[in-house]
């Protein structure tokens, strides 16, 4: 066992690999199409980010018109154009897309493979994503992103299908994303005892993804096939059935959720030891919480139209219980990461580095949003105020953006010198770093706040009571913030490409406080 | 007033539990970072946090079911005859019964005169009102803040609801909380709850109630 527990590729606390000037010695052609490992990481990351900015973009426009009563900017059609879009664009376009490419770049780096194995997948997987962007777009569906039947195919659009097209496509991509990212994993040299947290994380998410988009694929082309009025589903006033589409679109839909949310824990479990200079807390605590996530992920998709019922019978509480231990695996993984922050002195370095900052509080907002999961889990208060009201955005938003996005972006800031030969500049990442905190604090909270006293989603206006209108301009202040630190943030990666530090060969570098006085040390 | 889940207590508990939780989680990242003593968390302890954790499950499970459990009872008052449809005198165990259609975009409520009442339900305080809910089209929500009860409505299938009404007269709001099209913001309706009216009066303040809405 010492063997295993020696490995420096298991540890993963040294430097695998030396930083070059990626970006500056590509060409177009090369980032476009080249089959190497780290262009098509870079191009889904750049893509990705031009998601976020485009999907912030309509957040910004509808915050607006949420934050206050009564006043009309745009109407309802737009704003839920813009909404689905925001919903969809920030899922399948960022979220999803952002980790996995990190992970196409780190997996051949960690594992010293140097090279990421079914490549000419992943480009498609890229370029089909390419194309349903574009249907989106073209098509500007407003039925939501979970498109429940039959409103979905019943909007009076006529470019409605585009957006069915849209779904099956990003089914098929996210197919082979998993695919490749299956492959990779196992190619991890010298046994599965030494294989690295990050492979078992790409390995069982990987899986789940080619699992879990046959059904959202059947979505696709039966809301397009029910839509045309060539095949009847869902639809039931031609003997369809609702209840059909809500359990095979949420076998996707939960599994989805957990698409982004593995691959963002894989990033910590990297980034982490590179920080600290020492090995996780436990490498077997992390493995079974992944093997855990992965197989609690799948049957428990009916928890999210739990108040469908009019008994919760035995089916409802088995899903209650699955539900409420699916809990286990992510705490296990929040366990790990505190544990292994007390284990030995938090060295200068790492305290000075902002992926270090996000990473932190990334966790944080884990806790936030992970234990308020305790109560959507179970029917009753779910048959209160938690379900469709703004709690379930503030829950996800915790998730999503707290937790993934904030991994996401420590990942960018972690990958930026490597990609660049430079360091990013260290004021704008931290200004970058508080914006956020503050932005997505105020906004999560005043989310929770409104859907605790019963705000409905998916409204453009509402009463103008005051427990629903000052969460609300709260929500949009947090959010204006959050679009501000963003800006800073482009404007950070654009100077530093030119006027960064140059750095030597390990860009972070682990250099302890002489003193020992961390307790002396801001608080970040 | 009454809630009609009947969860004040259990829900403050699962509260207190889920921000002690927090908090928790956020001190020891805290310390974990502040604090200047380090050690080695021992393994024993992360079986007994998972210990902890199946307990917290087993309550939840438990608080919940039994909430829900009670609820069902109360809506189950005499006899149920088939599953999901009330007939019989079950119904006698409520002041009011009120049919309610959702439909694009808005509610109708029709009382046991087969009155319809677009956009108002007409109630006296205190009642214990049973809602048999359906969908007209697609998927709708129907949540009474007032009362704490969230339901979702698939056009497949009846839901019944029942509440407890609020004992201060007054117009209190009724919501459609799941997207249904874009006329969804609209869906709104409000729970008009009126003392010592005739019925011809209540009709009329139903309609007055819709003009408001």
């Amino acid at each position: 066992m010492t063997t295993h527990e020696d490995s420096a590729m298991r540890a993963g606390n040294k430097p695998h690999w030396k930083p070059e000037n990626l970006v500056g010695n590509m060409s177009l052609k090369e980032l476009l199409f080249s089959n190497d490992y780290r262009h098509i990481a870079l191009k889904g990351i750049f893509t990705s980010l031009i998601m976020l900015a485009l999907g912030g973009a309509f957040a910004m426009i509808f915050r607006s018109e949420l934050m206050v009563p009564d006043v009309q900017m745009l109407g309802a059609k737009v704003y839920m154009t813009l909404m689905t879009l925001h919903g969809m664009i920030m899922v399948f376009g960022f979220l999803i897309p952002m980790v996995v490419s990190i992970c196409y770049y780190l997996v051949p780096k960690v594992l010293g493979t140097e090279r990421l194995y079914w490549a000419g997948a992943a480009q498609w997987s890229f370029w089909i994503l390419v194309v349903a962007f574009l249907l989106l777009v073209i098509g500007r569906p407003d039925f939501t992103w979970t498109a429940y039947a039959p409103m979905s195919f019943r909007t009076g659009n006529s470019l409605i299908w585009m957006g069915h097209v849209a779904i099956f496509l990003v089914a098929v991509s996210e197919f082979l994303a998993g695919a490749v990212l299956v492959r990779n994993a196992l190619s991890s040299k010298g046994g599965w005892k030494n294989t690295p947290l990050i492979a078992w994380a790409t390995g069982t998410v990987g899986l789940l993804f080619m699992v879990s988009t046959f059904p959202l694929a059947f979505i696709g082309l039966g809301l397009l096939g029910d839509g045309m009025g060539i095949t009847a589903f869902f639809d039931p006033s031609r003997g369809g059935s609702v209840k059909f589409f809500l359990y095979v679109f949420w076998t996707y839909g939960h599994p989805a959720v957990y698409l982004p949310f593995v691959p963002a824990i894989a990033i910590i479990y990297t980034l982490m030891p590179r920080f600290l200079g020492f090995p996780m807390w436990s490498y077997w605590s992390g493995v079974v919480a992944f093997i855990l996530l992965a197989i609690g992920a799948m049957p428990i998709g009916p928890h999210h139209f739990q108040p469908l019922y009019t008994v919760s019978g035995p089916y409802e509480r088995f899903i209650q219980i699955l539900t409420l231990l699916v809990f286990i695996p992510s705490v296990l993984h929040v366990f790990n990461w505190t544990a292994t922050l007390f284990m030995k002195p938090i060295p200068k370095s790492a305290r000075r580095a902002v992926p270090f900052k996000f990473m932190v509080m990334s966790i944080a907002f884990i806790v936030y949003g992970g234990a308020t999961a305790f109560l959507n889990a179970q029917i009753a208060p779910n048959s209160d105020f938690i379900h469709n009201t703004y709690w379930i955005p503030a829950h996800f938003h915790a998730m999503f953006v707290g937790f993934v996005a904030q991994m996401a972006i420590a990942g960018f800031y972690y990958l930026y010198p490597y990609f660049t030969g430079r360091m990013y500049n260290q004021f704008l990442g931290n200004t970058h770093f508080w914006m956020w905190q503050v932005g997505l604090f105020v906004q999560i909270t005043g989310m929770f706040v409104a859907g605790y006293l019963y705000f409905p989603r998916w409204v453009y206006d509402y009463l103008d009571t005051p427990g629903w209108s000052i969460p609300q301009m709260f929500i949009s202040m947090g959010g204006f913030l959050v679009g501000l630190g963003f800006v800073i943030f482009v404007i950070n990666l654009a100077w530093s490409a030119k006027h960064g530090k140059p750095v030597a060969d390990d860009p972070w570098p682990v250099e302890h406080d002489d003193e020992a006085a961390p307790a002396a040390a801001p608080a970040e | 007033m009454e809630n009609a889940l009947g969860i004040w207590g259990p829900q403050a508990i699962l509260m207190a539990i889920t921000a002690s939780f927090t908090v928790l989680g956020m001190v020891m990242l805290v310390l974990a970072i502040l604090m200047k003593r380090r050690w080695k968390p021992s393994y024993a302890f992360e079986f007994v946090f998972i210990g902890v954790m199946i307990g917290l499950v087993i309550y939840a499970d438990w608080s919940s079911t039994n909430t829900y459990t009670a609820y069902q009872q109360d809506l189950n008052a005499e006899e149920r005859a088939v599953a999901g449809n009330y007939v019989g005198e079950g119904e006698d165990a409520f002041d009011r019964v009120i049919t309610v259609i959702t439909f694009q975009w808005g509610f109708a409520f029709i009382n046991e005169n087969d009155e319809i009442a677009r956009n108002a339900a007409v109630v006296a305080p205190g009642e214990k009102v049973l809602f048999k809910v359906v969908s007209n089209d697609v998927i709708h929500g129907f949540n009474i803040p007032v009362a704490q009860i969230t339901a979702e409505i698939d056009p497949d299938e009846k839901r019944e609801l029942w509440i407890r009404a609020p004992d201060e007269p007054g117009k209190y709001l009724i919501q459609c909380v799941n997207y249904c099209g874009v006329g969804h913001t609209q869906m709104k309706a409000w729970l008009v709850v009126q003392a010592d009216m005739s019925d011809a009066e209540m009709q009329n303040m139903g309609e007055n109630a819709n003009d408001n809405a």
